[in-house]
């Protein structure tokens, strides 16, 4: 017992010292940066990931202030009131409308909204006094006459508790600071500034039936949820249901994003694997004949590696605190730029969880360490100072690693379908590699025999090294095909963001207005030389059936379309094809066309939805059934004005279906005029406008968010790339010096030496190219419609000259990492 | 490239060192590893160069082989053609000369075979594989074409590099050691291969070696110590060969 601690003392001394000497070695160096960056990425990525879903659960969980919510256009008939009251344990009536607020000389868009007397359902409501003030909880709403304002109206209006306001014509006390309603998040994402008044108010207030969102909480069992929902479905088709178990409105949005986060840890830690496994195979003999050393002078053989394992240790453990300090440094990065869409979210350090990614990722290194240590196990004196190599006989312990590397990948990820899809992509490429690897060689050696140069000598070097040539253009394809997929899927995520960037005529949009409030603003524009550039109708619509079908029967799939086609979507109506409109399939509709049951789909959306022409849709007017048939898509053209729609129906049509018209317009209105805005809300709180600024502000800062992600990832992908070219080149370095040495040995000199490396590297990265475009084909056929909600469409001429950029930078770098073996001379291989 | 030698009709080549010197600066101090030598290597003929370690003989090797420039003095390549002789410097012995080292070196991943081969497909010889079969017969090894170097014993890789080393007709063969990781009997066999290919090729032999076996086997033998270069055997010997008494 005491022999055995004193050894294993002994060997941790030792172990130590061994680890201080090899601590500069370049193998060591790129062993502990692709550890590092792993630690670092994986540890920050998993905090991140785990604060953002914590958050959206609680907030769901505590915050969401019901457990179901219906909400539509309308009020309940009373039928319908008692009807739902009957099913459900409580039922709590709000209403919801934007106006445009004024007091005294400045105006707001503001979200008002009016709550029943029995509100709040459940969660608390939360007041203050004073902004710095103590925030208390209240039983109850606001009562008829009061108004409560949340902070930043409070702020931005220079109000205090006490102050008359008014709205359209009805005069209001404001009386509380509302700090938190329990059922914000059941609204969904927005951002307006927030008033809440009591409902008997709001009938006097007037506003016109249709502008008003009528929301109803609920409290009741998680069972009655199915029978609820079929009473909706019969009921209010048009209606959107919301409950706990459910989607999220940001779940869409967080879905998108965490596959992508998934799939960039996927990627990532193959990279590493390959960049681990290339390092490993160089370690091997050194760690073998460090281990022969120890036995030759009378060491048992667990000495070997019991020193080789506890060294590994002290690497991991001395790289520890570093990457824990990177990764809480990168986790709150992260959180800070995600708090622009989760707003609250705090920076928290997860402890449990980052030891279970700790101990997740160090077994992943050690699987790659343990081939090391099973060579040992397998050695013997004679056997090592033979120098006889293994290589071919790894086969079948590469398979088995690459085996178990699949299944501990699938049980960490929570998207094994993502993880499957990807690893069936990566298997087809290594598949593909070998084959082309083989054939090209083969088929090179064969053809070019006849040949004189340097050509048929690379081709017969690298076909007689088949295996080590293979392992290397393996590595090289590989990361060139995850490179390629990342960089692909980022150049298409952008582009989609990008195409909603559209051309806007007129600083100030109006989104919504009356046909009264329309031709008062023609009157009040012409009267104030304010020009208006487009005006253009529609009417609300909510799609209901798709051939019959439910929405949700259909399309299973959650998508950016399939998400606004559960809210009412504007439907626009005319008899040619708007100029900014481009018709891609189908024909459109005649003037005089008595077929008035026929509609045009914007192409992403009938791409999206999976729809086709002649697909039947059902929608839902004024809530009244009306079916069309899609004849034709189009798509937006810029340069002729910013207000398009996504459905549009033969002018026709209008004298079938009876329903409010709405109009959009744009207007120019210069920096003096704005003052005039404040008039024309006075007078119609519920216009709705925004001003340019506002709009692609909003937008501007989503696009910048997803840049940023775009390029840190992108540069963590190309560092890991590059880590694995370096390890791959690393780990044949030795063997490549001690070739160019012999072949000047044959009286040639390091010019040679120089071209056969370079066509060597040619040969390579065109077989890795030839994999990495069909994984990367395969990858995007797989993963783009299924995670992404993305239409697959690859651009080849950019995929082509992407990979060529890739390759080029490949073959410098292998060019440039390789002039060390270049630098061989003959004496090298003398006897000293 | 390498034109095929014909004994008699054509003029030997030769390597001529005259009046060289190497040394070099290790920590500020100047260390001389040998002064004034003159040497003159004749195609066809063998020699065979002694001396303790360290004494500069590797270094030596790579001065006459124009690898490596000597500190001063001078050495010439004078190539003998079918009728008269060019002088030209050392460095453009280069595709004429042959290399046999202490530890082998084959290429692992290679057979026997391809070993061989392989000077010959980079010169772009297309019966490559057939002389290179040629070769291995004459170093008695066409039963092992077709192994790899970790399958083969020392003595067998020594004569695989030997066949590879001559496949290519060089002029000059420079051999470092060439018996030095063999056991005595494998030694001798490869003393007389290594001495018979370099007859019957019509290539200069130099060898370094520490075996006296091996050593006497040469035509010219010679010892590097601090004290310079002498002959101990050959024409004009510098001293009796007093090893050789004993
Ligand atoms: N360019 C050089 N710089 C420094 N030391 C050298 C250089 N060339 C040779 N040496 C040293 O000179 C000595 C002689 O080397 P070498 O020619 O290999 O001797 P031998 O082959 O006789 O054992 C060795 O100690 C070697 O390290
Ligand atoms: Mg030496």
């Amino acid at each position: 017992m005491l022999s055995m601690s004193t050894s294993l003392l002994e060997n941790t001394k030792l172990a130590w010292q061994f680890y201080r000497q090899e601590y500069h070695l370049p193998q060591q160096k790129l062993l502990r940066w692709t550890q590092a960056i792993l630690l670092i990425f994986m540890l920050a990525l998993t905090q991140s990931s785990f604060s953002v879903q914590q958050y959206l659960t609680q907030n769901l969980q505590g915050l969401l202030g019901a457990d179901a919510q219906i909400s539509q256009r309308q009020p309940f008939t009373s039928q319908q009131f008692n009807d739902l009251s009957a099913q459900v344990e409580q039922l709590v009536a709000t209403q919801q409308i934007k106006i445009n607020f004024s007091h005294q000389d400045s105006w707001q868009y503001i979200s008002l909204k009016a709550v029943a007397d029995n509100y709040p359902l459940q969660g608390e409501l939360l007041t203050a006094t004073s902004l710095a003030g103590n925030t208390e909880q209240s039983l109850s709403g606001p009562k008829q006459g009061e108004i409560w304002f949340d902070s930043r109206l409070f702020a931005s209006f220079n109000l205090k508790i006490g102050d008359t306001v008014e709205i359209s014509k009805q005069e209001f006390t404001f009386t509380k600071l509302l700090k938190h309603e329990p059922d914000r998040l059941m609204e969904g994402h927005n951002v307006a500034m927030r008033a809440m008044i009591n409902i008997g108010d709001m009938e006097k207030l007037n506003f016109s039936e249709n502008l008003i969102n009528y929301r109803y909480l609920l409290a009741l069992d998680a069972r009655q949820i199915p029978s609820l929902q079929e009473w909706q479905q019969q009921h209010l088709p048009a209606a959107q249901l919301v409950h706990k178990q459910g989607n999220h409105p940001l779940a869409l949005f967080w879905q998108r994003t965490e596959n992508f986060i998934g799939l960039a840890s996927i990627i990532l830690f193959f990279m590493a694997a390959i960049a681990i496994e290339q390092i490993a195979l160089k370690h091997q003999n050194k760690e073998q004949y460090f281990s022969a050393v120890c036995m030759s002078l009378g060491a048992s053989k667990s000495t070997g590696i019991v020193v080789s394992i506890v060294k590994w240790c002290f690497s991991l453990l001395l790289l520890l605190p570093v990457a824990l300090l990177a990764a809480a440094a990168c986790h709150w990065l992260m959180i800070h730029y995600l708090t622009d869409s989760f707003p609250n979210l705090q920076w928290q350090w997860h402890y449990a969880l980052s030891l279970k990614t700790l101990v997740f990722i160090s077994s992943i290194f050690a699987l790659f360490y343990l081939p090391v240590w099973y060579s040992l196990l397998n050695s013997s004196v004679g056997k090592l100072f033979n120098q006889a190599k293994n290589t071919a006989s790894n086969l079948g312990q590469k398979l088995v690693t690459v085996a178990v590397l699949v299944i501990v990948v699938l049980a960490y990820s929570d998207n094994a379908l993502l993880t499957m899809m990807l690893v069936t992509a990566m298997m087809v490429t290594i598949l593909l590699i070998l084959l082309l690897s083989w054939l090209v060689l083969t088929l090179g050696e064969k053809l070019t025999k006849n040949l004189s140069g340097l050509l048929p000598f690379v081709f017969f070097m690298m076909k007689q090294r088949l295996v080590s040539k293979s392992t290397q253009i393996l590595g090289v394809g590989l990361s060139a095909f995850l490179l390629l997929f990342t960089l692909m899927l980022m150049h298409d995520l952008g582009k989609t963001m990008s195409s909603y960037q559209r051309q806007h005529d007129g600083n100030l949009m109006v989104s919504k207005a009356t046909n009264d409030q329309l031709s008062y603003l023609k009157n009040w524009a012409s009267e104030n030389n304010i020009s208006i550039r487009q005006n253009k109708s529609y009417m609300h619509a909510k799609l209901i059936e798709i051939n019959k079908q439910s929405l949700a029967e259909f399309n299973d799939k959650p998508s950016e379309s399939l998400a606004t086609f559960s809210r009412e979507i504007r439907m626009h109506w005319n008899n040619q094809l708007p100029s900014n409109n481009r018709l891609l399939s189908g024909t459109w509709w005649q003037v005089d066309s008595e077929n008035w049951q026929q509609i045009s789909v914007e192409q992403e959306v009938l791409t999206d939805m999976g729809l086709s022409l002649s697909d039947e849709l059902t929608f839902v007017i004024a809530g009244r059934r009306y079916d069309f048939t899609i004849t034709a898509s189009h798509e937006f053209k810029p340069g002729n004005g910013s207000i398009t729609f996504w459905v549009q129906m033969p002018t026709a049509a209008l004298a079938h279906i009876q329903a409010n018209h709405y109009s959009m317009a744009s207007l120019e209105v210069s920096e003096q005029q704005q003052p005039l805005l404040a008039e024309l809300w006075q007078k119609f709180p519920t216009l709705r406008m925004v001003s340019l600024q506002q709009m692609t502000e909003r937008f501007d800062n989503i696009l910048a968010m997803i840049t940023k992600v775009i390029s840190g990832f992108s540069a963590i992908i190309i560092l890991l790339a590059g880590i694995v070219i370096l390890a791959s080149i690393n780990a044949v370095e030795a063997n490549e010096q001690k070739k160019n040495s012999i072949i000047m040995s044959f009286g040639f000199n390091r010019a040679t030496c120089l071209k056969l490396n370079i066509i060597e590297w040619l040969i390579t990265a065109m077989i890795a190219a030839g994999g990495a475009i069909v994984g990367t084909y395969l990858a995007g056929v797989l993963i783009y419609q299924s995670q992404f909600s993305l239409p697959y469409q690859p651009d080849f001429i950019w995929l082509v000259s992407t990979l060529f950029i890739i390759l080029a930078c490949v073959i410098s770098l292998g060019v440039y990492a390789s002039r060390k073996s270049l630098n061989s001379s003959i004496r090298q291989l003398m006897a000293e | 490239m390498s034109s095929t030698t014909h004994p008699g009709n054509i003029q030997a080549s030769y390597i001529q060192l005259s009046n060289i010197s190497q040394s070099f600066a290790l920590n500020n101090t100047k260390v001389t590893l040998f002064e004034q030598l003159n040497l003159t290597i004749k195609q066809g003929q063998s020699y065979a160069i002694m001396g303790p370690s360290g004494a500069g003989k590797s270094s030596l090797l790579m001065l006459m082989s124009g690898l490596e420039q000597p500190s001063s003095g001078r050495g010439v390549y004078v190539k003998g053609d079918l009728k008269n002789k060019h002088e030209s410097s050392l460095e453009t012995l280069r595709p004429d000369i042959g290399f046999i080292f202490q530890q082998f070196h084959l290429l692992p991943e290679l057979t026997a075979l391809n070993n061989v081969a392989l000077p010959l497909k980079l010169r772009g010889d297309k019966k490559a594989i057939n002389k290179a079969k040629v070769m291995l017969e004459k170093v008695g090894l066409q039963d092992r074409i077709n192994h790899n170097p970790n399958e083969l014993s020392g003595g067998e890789q020594q004569r695989v590099a030997i066949a590879r080393a001559l496949v290519f007709e060089p002029r000059f063969i420079f051999a470092d050691e060439p018996t030095g990781n063999l056991d005595e009997k494998s030694a001798r066999e490869i003393a007389n291969i290594l001495l018979n290919c370099c007859k019957d090729s019509n290539a200069a032999l130099i060898m370094v070696t520490h075996s006296q076996v091996l050593a006497n086997k040469a035509e010219h033998v010679y010892h590097l110590s601090h004290n310079g270069l002498i002959k101990v055997k050959g024409n004009n010997c510098d001293v009796l060969p007093v090893e050789l008494a004993c």
